[in-house]
């Protein structure tokens, strides 16, 4: 059955694709409500975090547990410079994305050294460095007090300031984010990724340079995250060291992990799941009593062991749709011309 | 003669005591089929490390095409012109053949990660032509109708070939197989043969590690010994066959 969902979806990705950003765009027009909205942009912003996680750990095959680091680095970037440096939101963003990317690429070139549950670790550790560093560098970072009236996102002269087109800016960040992986994935580069995945060994035998792919990766990884720092910031109108810690990092881990290794809408999905679920409790608790919220962590917990037991991969990992879809359509091919040759 | 592709000078490779390969000097022409054999623990595998850049030479020099290739990385030494496969299969698993084989031509390709991002007029061009080789070659290795399948789907016989189809797919001067035909049936060793064969009247030149004498003697034009390290003999199969110091080494001394 769901095998069978597989298939058609790999049949017609390029129309599920279509319908899927197509009811993004029309959700805040008919859907008005300010709640519903802000966890739709969520949503969003989860979504880029979770495919920037994916980029590195279900390509790449390298684990980072310190996604929220460069979440807020791109935030702190913004802010800094849109309230202390005078920036407008444009140069300000492409600033952002070039300093985290900066920022994973110096991470990077030191801890590669060092692989597997050792890396992860290491980056563990920089986002907790990141965070008190955010805490009490005071001059730059406003310490805990945080840094305040950011303004919000404009582009060539228009400011975004209704919620509807800050949720517009989501859609058209998250739209560029997917083309720009989706693209990636499929070539020559995200081919070594891939590979270095596989059998580091054999790839560098392929004439693969293994650790300068490790490294771009890490850095396109921290600028994604970055991207999603800088709309958070504008959004928010707000950063303080207490978003972009653990939890956060976790929180991200799991939704690209959930949603699937190594498959872009899985990561899509892991984001809207993840972001959804505590509302929907919420909500159920207004029936059926309180203690359903209280339970959430139970239910997580619940949730992230059946995962492990039954689809450790991820829901959509392990499934690649252009894969499936060669696959099928080449079967279907020799099908037919086995009974072309019979009649 | 033809020209000279590889020219190993006085390799030795030590590990802290252990000498595993000791002064070995070889010479590979244009268009011959090498072998390499040896009893087990002979450091056949070592020297193919030694001259693909995964070991660096303790002391000698690996001249590739002119060049000196010594102690340069692996992935440099590929793009040079030099490929290998490896003992135990090492195909990337959770790809398809197709793409096993498109990433064997990454060497040949320059697109750099944002041409690809972007899909820019070169990355598109270099694609169109990888996926023109990369068919080539899987029709070629008779591994066309699996491209779609992942790669730890196929057969045993049929991965040793895609191994080789990745080595084969960027027109390298020099292949080196390290035991092609291992854990291969009689028939499956059959139609490598014929495959090797294929290869070499193709144009390429091919080093193999085997320990399938039948293989060995049928399919090489010289064959280097090794023994503990040593060259203890080189020539043709026929002069290698009848050589007392390598009947000693594969079979011990009379008693």
């Amino acid at each position: 059955m769901f095998r069978k969902a597989i298939n058609f979806w790999a049949k017609h990705q390029i129309l599920i694709t279509a319908i899927f950003f197509a009811v993004v765009l029309v959700y805040p027009l008919v859907l008005e409500s300010y709640y519903l909205r802000n966890v739709a942009i969520q949503c969003l912003l989860y979504s880029i975090l979770s495919l920037a996680l994916n980029l590195i750990m279900g390509y790449t095959g390298i684990v980072v547990l310190g996604m929220a680091a460069f979440y807020g680095i791109g935030a702190y970037s913004l802010a800094i410079l849109t309230t202390k440096a005078g920036f407008s939101f444009l140069p300000a963003l492409v600033c952002s994305v070039i300093i985290t990317f900066i920022a994973g690429a110096l991470l990077a070139l030191p801890t590669l050294r060092i692989q597997g549950n050792y890396l992860a670790i290491v980056t563990l550790g920089f986002c907790e460095i990141m965070r008190i560093v955010e805490l009490n560098w005071v001059s730059l970072t406003n310490g805990p007090f945080g840094i305040k009236q950011i303004p919000a996102p404009s582009l060539f002269g228009f400011t975004l300031s209704q919620p509807v087109q800050k949720y517009y800016l989501a859609v058209v960040l998250l739209a560029i984010v997917v083309l720009l992986m989706h693209n990636v994935i499929n070539s020559r580069s995200g081919r070594a990724w891939k590979s270095i995945k596989s059998d580091p060994i054999a790839a560098q035998a392929m004439g693969i340079n293994v650790f300068r792919y490790k490294v771009f990766a890490f850095a396109i990884c921290a600028a994604i995250a970055g991207l999603a720092g800088v709309y958070y910031a504008s959004y928010i109108g707000y950063v303080d060291s207490t978003t972009f810690n653990y939890n956060q990092s976790i929180q991200i881990l799991s939704m690209t992990i959930m949603g699937g290794l190594g498959s872009i809408p899985g990561s899509i999905f892991g984001a809207i799941f993840f972001v959804i679920l505590p509302e929907f409790l919420r909500w159920l608790g207004t029936f059926c009593g309180e203690w359903i919220v209280e339970w959430r962590q139970i239910l997580y917990g619940l949730i992230l062991v059946l995962m492990i037991m039954f689809k450790s991969d991820g829901i959509l990992g392990g499934f690649d749709l252009r894969q499936i879809h060669l696959y099928n359509r080449l079967q279907e091919k020799n099908a037919a011309a086995e009974e072309g040759q019979k009649k | 003669m033809s020209e000279v592709v590889l020219h190993c000078e006085k390799i030795t490779q030590r590990f802290s005591g252990l000498i595993a390969v000791s002064d070995v000097t070889m010479d590979i022409y244009q268009n011959e089929i090498v072998g390499v054999i040896g009893p087990n623990g002979a450091g056949k595998t070592t020297l193919f490390n030694d001259i693909t850049g995964i070991y660096r030479p303790t002391e000698g020099t690996v001249t590739f095409a002119g060049e000196d290739i010594t102690g340069l990385a692996p992935h440099k030494i590929t793009a040079k012109g030099m490929t290998r496969t490896f003992q135990n299969i090492r195909l990337f698993d959770n790809m398809m053949v197709l793409d096993n084989v498109l990433v064997g031509l990454h060497s040949a390709n320059k697109a750099s990660i944002v041409e690809s991002m972007l899909r820019l007029p070169r990355d598109r061009r270099e694609e169109k032509e990888s996926l023109r080789r990369a068919e080539e070659v899987l029709e070629l290795t008779g591994l066309y109708e699996y491209r779609y399948n992942y790669a730890n789907s196929l057969p045993y016989g049929l991965q040793r070939r895609l191994e080789i189809a990745r080595a084969l797919a960027s027109r390298p001067k020099l292949i080196l197989l390290d035991e092609p035909a291992a854990g291969m049936n009689e028939q499956e060793t059959s139609e490598l043969l014929v495959f090797i064969q294929q290869l070499k009247k193709m144009g390429n030149t091919i080093i193999l590690i085997e320990h399938d004498m039948r293989l060995v003697m049928n399919l090489c034009d010289r064959i280097y010994v090794l023994d503990h390290g040593m060259l203890i003999a080189n020539g043709t199969p026929d002069e290698v066959r009848s050589n007392p110091q390598v009947i000693t080494a594969y079979l011990g001394e009379e008693v």
